[in-house]
């Protein structure tokens, strides 16, 4: 090897990348900028990574968008259909539809990028439902970061309503029952519907108005406003930095990771590529949404088994659960899907939004964290998290009650007689089955050393523990020298040390110059 | 058309064919035995009829009097029970027989497909039976065996005019508004109220999706010739075979209808593999 | 094994004075210190860097983190090297597979598991690379600060800069008030193209497309005859306006023609001559609206041993026997019943439009409506 070739090599590299910075430094001055992006310590704790899960379903989302709308004809106008599919030929169908069968049968790669786009749209909504639960049952929310939670939400609205508007646009026989049903909805809006429904329907159902109003929604405004609130989030995510779970040598005014470049980026684009992966083997092998199937859209036709895509069931399953009930005095009345599509939607949507504020005054807690709590340190928090997705859950649920139904062969009335119970009862029970969960954990979980300790511990003079001689389970010595100084929020309990996921070589954790009362726990729980 | 026919009963009674011979001239001797017992006392008013098939006739007789008409009353009158038979027809019971619906076990449940109890030939005889009935009775007759036009070669619209064959596009219409509401536009099926359950069209066969039609078994309602002419019916039909295989392009089909199933796969599948990947990547401590 | 480096120990990294105030955790925090008291501002930790403090770097000096899995291993390097080459050239080949592919015409499932492959060899390469060739371990930094707040003194020169601004305009009150009230005065005015969207709403809700001897036609547009229903049979009819079947008035006037046969169906005061056959004779035949009175989807799961109806998007269930009265799911009202009748050629006809609106709720739904103008009779 020659050493000298490989010197000159690295100072002929350094010159260009100098030569590159210095061109952008002159225009923008954006040296320390780029050093600290460079140097930006990302913790990369597995479970922060859904959120760029999501955020690369996105990118696929966009991507395989563009392709299929330089496809689809946003028309209701009537034509008659002759192409390849004969159990079709020669019925009559909107332009949309036709140009949906069109992009299925005839556009080469059309199918799997329609099926990649829809499969993406599932696991999007998966990855947001994931990345928010992680969000709230780790405290991440607290202050500083409410606003982010609040545009969090938002872009979870978004894309909901994105996913909506793009089930909707093949004008197939499912997704015209799915808008029968919105349209409903809207007009059962108490003063406004009708007039509501009107203006966003341009008339009476089905009109043929709305398809090429769907397409701006969904080509152009949400995605829009995706994109804007993506950059918003990213943005306070950068200017915050990420919170870290409280760890040996975590502070609240620390932050442990990698840097941004080389290692996180490469992660970041290894996730994005395996993120792909995943879609593009669903879509191509998995078949998704067959429309060619289900036909044209008919005002008098509809199917059994009608449901929309997973993340719009708890709706439809709150229409199904709620009773038969409407309300009318003087004359007017307020509909029956108004209680179950608006009302509850938005109740859950307030209380979510407001959860910050409630978390503070519930804790007593207006100070800023960083470090997150676990689950168990909250126990009440824990509790209402876990009642709410129950309560979504069997929401969800009621709105494949007949499929269930068909499937167990069990009547659907006995189904959604169950779930009215359920919806209650099944939150309650497993609300607090969480909460004595969490206060189980929290008596025995953390002072358990599970692996023998090696090296000797002492105490400094600080008061802090440290262990001496690198043993094989040196991390977990500074693990349990953590322990005992009864840090039960500082030493997660099954953390295993602080090895990273590539099974790189385990290190011992840097020690950290503590101030005295450092790594003692903050006993916040008030009374709970 | 008779092909179809013939293979649906063939698809039926592929099991029982080795046993069909022996037990129809047992039956055949049974039927005699009975017949010159006097144990058959309608037929001698009628005009003269060719042998063998009165003898056919005969046999469903005795079936009739040996296996149904415990509940459906001696010569079909019904009882409280079970309906009468009178203006059931060659189709009802062709499709309640291929089909094992009938007999029941116990009055008053959903007839369910079941392994047929009876050969072909005992139910060729059955039916032959109870489409005498309204002779003997004196009334008008049920709704006969249909028969299914066949496929058009061509998907044309020339095709389509024509009235001796029908096309998969006029059955898909057809079906997604006469059928689509209970049997789902894929055909899986689903439920009604009080648990009855509409049974699931995947493996159904030609002859016994056009009976079903004309019968309507219970719960399902009627289609008769006003509702849906031969065309429309036969479109159906063939319409109904396609959906036993029907074009899945997109790869697995995974149950053919339903976001339900999509997104237990987007969730548990798609979502599920990725966060084994991110588990992968990212620290656990 | 990469031992970790002294610099971590004896790293020289300044921790401010701030980060190790008494104690990070909050809880015992002084309640004086909380926000909104007086001695808020000068909690160190809450403000997290003191006045005249620098932004901290990011990454420390001093922390050596440029080590990696092979380092000093250039046998492990170069077969890491290869491990990756070869992820990689996966990725290729599956390019070159996806062209020729799309050359031949296209298959999804061929497209899919190629893509798959590719991107799956893109993404495992860079993560062994990330893994065995780029340095990069756990570094600590400083967050500077709790949280990312300006000092007080920042704070009070940028409310000095507002209220320069705002405190002359302020001072003119009348001004203020005159712009608020313009700005919404213009703001409604700007509002009306948004009307362009939609016709005004004229009771299209509550009127259908049946009138008076309108005859009821199947979906290829043949007229119907009573005796074209069997006795348990059912058939989706719509008014004989010559309409396209797509169009807003048609979705809102299909009707479920059902025979029910000698089921004893309970007609309705007012109602006597709505429907054909009489009750009992074996070919009784009645006209309901198809339009469900919860979410306006098709009502058409027809039980004819229960003679119940019921709705595939929610499972409403209505008992035709007893004028479509909803007895499950979320349905409030009766389906409304059509007039029939039969005319001179013998085919089914309406006798005049509902005289209720069909379909779901919505504010201002009549009860009654005057099935001949579809004005609305009554309202409560």
């Amino acid at each position: 090897m020659s050493t000298t070739q490989e010197r000159l090599a690295a100072e002929k590299r350094q010159k260009l990348v100098k030569g590159g910075a210095d061109y952008i430094d002159d225009r923008f001055g954006s040296s320390p900028f780029l050093r600290q992006a460079m140097d930006k310590i990302f913790p990369d704790h597995w479970s922060f990574m859904v959120g760029e899960i999501a955020m690369y379903c996105f990118v696929v989302l966009i991507i395989t968008g563009i392709y299929l709308a330089l496809f689809y004809v946003p028309s209701s106008q009537i034509i008659t259909y002759h192409g390849s599919y004969a159990p079709l030929d020669g019925q009559k169908m909107s332009e949309a539809y036709a140009s949906v069968i069109n992009i299925s049968f005839h556009v080469r790669a059309g199918l799997v990028m329609r099926q990649v786009h829809h499969w993406a749209a599932v696991v999007f909504m998966a990855a947001i439902a994931f990345h928010m639960c992680r969000v709230f049952f780790t405290g991440a929310f607290r202050k500083p970061r409410e606003i982010n939670w609040t545009i969090g939400l938002t872009l979870l609205m978004s894309v909901m309503l994105e996913g909506f508007s793009g089930y909707s646009l093949p004008d197939d026989l499912l997704s015209g029952t799915g808008l029968r049903v919105v349209y409903s909805i809207v007009e059962s809006v108490p003063l406004v519907g009708t007039k509501l429904a009107f203006l966003l329907w341009g008339g009476p159902f089905p009109g043929t108005s709305l398809i090429p109003r769907l397409f701006v929604l969904h080509e152009f405004l949400f995605p829009a406003l995706l994109v804007g609130l993506l950059s918003a989030h990213l943005a306070i995510l950068w200017r915050q930095k990420h919170t870290d779970f409280p760890g040996p040598g975590k502070t609240e005014t620390n932050i442990r990771g990698s840097r941004f470049f080389p290692q996180y980026m490469l992660k970041g684009g290894a996730l994005m590529f395996l993120t792909t992966a995943v879609l593009c083997a669903l879509g191509g092998l998995i078949q998704i949404n067959p429309i060619w199937l289900y036909g044209p859209y008919q005002p008098y036709n509809d199917s059994a088994a009608s449901q929309p895509d997973w993340y719009v069931g708890w709706l439809d399953g709150s229409l199904r659960l709620w009773p038969h009930w409407e309300f009318r005095s003087w004359g007017y009345e307020i509909a029956n899907p108004f209680f179950p599509g608006i009302l509850f939607p938005g109740i859950l949507f307030g209380v979510m939004y407001s959860w910050p504020l409630i978390d503070a005054w519930i804790y007593k807690d207006h100070v800023a964290h960083n470090l997150l709590d676990r689950p168990r340190d909250k126990p009440f928090r824990t509790a209402v998290g876990a009642a709410a997705l129950t309560f979504f859950s069997v929401c969800t649920l009621a709105s494949a009650s007949d499929v269930v139904g068909n499937d167990w062969h069990i009547s659907y009335e006995r189904i959604i007689v169950a779930l009215q119970i359920l919806v209650f009862v099944l939150p309650i029970v497993i609300g607090l089955i969480t909460y004595r969960a969490c206060v189980q954990l929290q008596r025995t979980g953390t002072m358990v050393i599970k692996k023998p300790v090696g090296g000797i511990i002492i105490r400094g003079g600080d008061g802090a523990y440290h262990t001496l001689g690198d043993g094989p389970h040196g991390a977990h010595a500074e693990h349990a020298a953590g322990d005992l100084t009864g840090a039960a929020h500082a030493v997660p309990n099954g953390h295993g040390g602080n090895g990273n996921g590539f099974g790189a070589p385990k290190e011992a954790p840097p020690a950290v110059r503590q101030g005295p009362g450092e790594g003692i726990a903050p006993e916040d729980e008030p009374g709970l | 058309m008779s092909r179809l026919i013939a293979a649906s009963r063939a698809r039926l009674g592929r099991r029982r064919r080795l046993l069909a011979g022996p037990v129809a001239v047992l039956a055949i001797g049974l039927v005699s035995f009975g017949f010159f017992a006097g144990f058959s006392g309608t037929s001698s008013a009628t005009q003269p009829i060719v042998t063998q098939q009165k003898s056919v006739l005969e046999e469903g007789q005795y079936l009739f009097d040996e296996h149904c008409s415990s509940c459906h009353g001696a010569a079909g009158v019904g009882s409280t029970r079970a309906p009468s038979l009178i203006h059931a027809g060659a189709a009802a019971a062709d499709f309640y027989l291929i089909t094992g619906r009938m007999p029941l076990n116990a009055a008053g449940q959903q007839a369910m497909q079941h392994t047929p109890l009876f050969t072909t030939n005992e139910i060729e005889a059955l039916v032959s039976y109870v489409a005498d009935l309204p002779r003997i009775h004196s009334t008008f007759p049920g709704p006969a065996i249909p028969s299914i036009l066949p496929l058009c070669s061509a998907s044309t619209t020339a095709a389509a005019a024509d009235p001796n064959c029908v096309t998969l596009s006029y059955g898909q219409q057809t079906y997604a508004l006469n059928c689509a509401q209970c049997h789902q536009i894929g055909g899986a099926g689903g439920i009604l109220a009080n648990g009855m359950i509409v049974p699931s069209l995947k493996s159904a066969p030609p002859l016994v999706v056009a009976e079903a039609m004309r019968v309507g078994p219970q719960p399902m309602p009627r289609f008769g010739t006003g509702q849906l002419d031969e065309k429309q019916l036969s479109a159906v039909v063939h319409y109904v075979q396609y959906l036993h295989s029907p074009e899945n392009r997109g790869g697995l089909p995974i149950s053919g209808f339903g976001p339900v199933a999509e997104g237990f796969v987007g969730i548990l599948l798609g979502f599920g593999l990725l966060l084994f990947v991110a588990r992968m990547i990212g620290t656990r401590g | 094994m990469t031992t970790t480096d002294d610099s971590h120990h004896s790293t020289s990294f300044s921790v401010r004075p701030g980060a190790e105030g008494p104690g990070v955790g909050h809880a015992d925090v002084p309640e004086s210190l909380l926000p909104g008291t007086e001695e808020y501002v000068e909690d160190p930790r809450h403000y997290g860097i003191e006045h005249g403090v620098p932004w901290p770097e990011d990454v420390p000096r001093g922390q050596n983190d440029m080590h990696w899995r092979y380092e000093g291993d250039p046998k492990g390097a170069r077969r890491a090297e290869l491990r990756i080459a070869a992820c990689w050239t996966v990725t290729m080949l599956c390019g070159i597979g996806l062209a020729w592919v799309y050359v031949a015409g296209g298959q999804a499932q061929i497209e899919g598991a190629l893509l798959f492959a590719a991107f799956a060899g893109l993404g495992v390469g860079f993560v062994l690379w990330a893994r065995d060739l780029l340095p990069g371990h756990d570094v600590i930094a400083s967050r500077g600060g709790l949280t990312h707040v300006s000092d007080e003194a920042d704070r009070r020169l940028a409310v000095q800069s507002l209220g320069r601004g705002l405190e002359p305009m302020a001072r003119r009150p009348f001004l203020a008030k005159m712009l608020g009230g313009v700005l919404t005065v213009f703001g409604i005015g700007l509002l009306f193209p948004i009307a362009s969207l939609g016709p005004r709403v004229k009771g299209q809700f509550a009127v259908t497309a049946w009138r008076r001897g309108i005859r009821a036609v199947s979906e290829d547009g043949t007229p119907v005859k009573p005796s074209d229903i069997e006795a348990n049979g059912v058939l989706t009819v719509f008014p004989d306006t010559g309409e396209d079947l797509g169009s807003p008035a048609m979705a809102q006037s299909s009707v479920l023609l059902i025979n029910v046969a000698f089921a004893p169906f309970q007609v309705q005061p007012g109602r006597e001559n709505w429907h054909i056959g009489a009750v009992g004779s074996g070919d009784c035949i009645v006209g309901f609206s198809k339009i469900c009175t919860h979410a306006g989807c098709p009502v058409s799961l027809y039980d004819w041993s229960a003679h119940k109806l019921v709705c595939p998007c929610h499972q409403s269930t209505f008992a035709v026997l007893e004028d479509c009265k909803p007895i499950f799911g979320p349905a409030p009202r009766n389906l409304a019943q059509l007039p029939l009748g039969v005319d001179s050629a013998g085919y089914i006809v309406a006798r005049s439009d509902f005289n209720e609106p069909v379909g779901p709720g919505y504010w201002n739904r009549p009860i009654r409506v005057n099935p001949n103008t579809g004005a609305a009779v009554r309202y409560s």
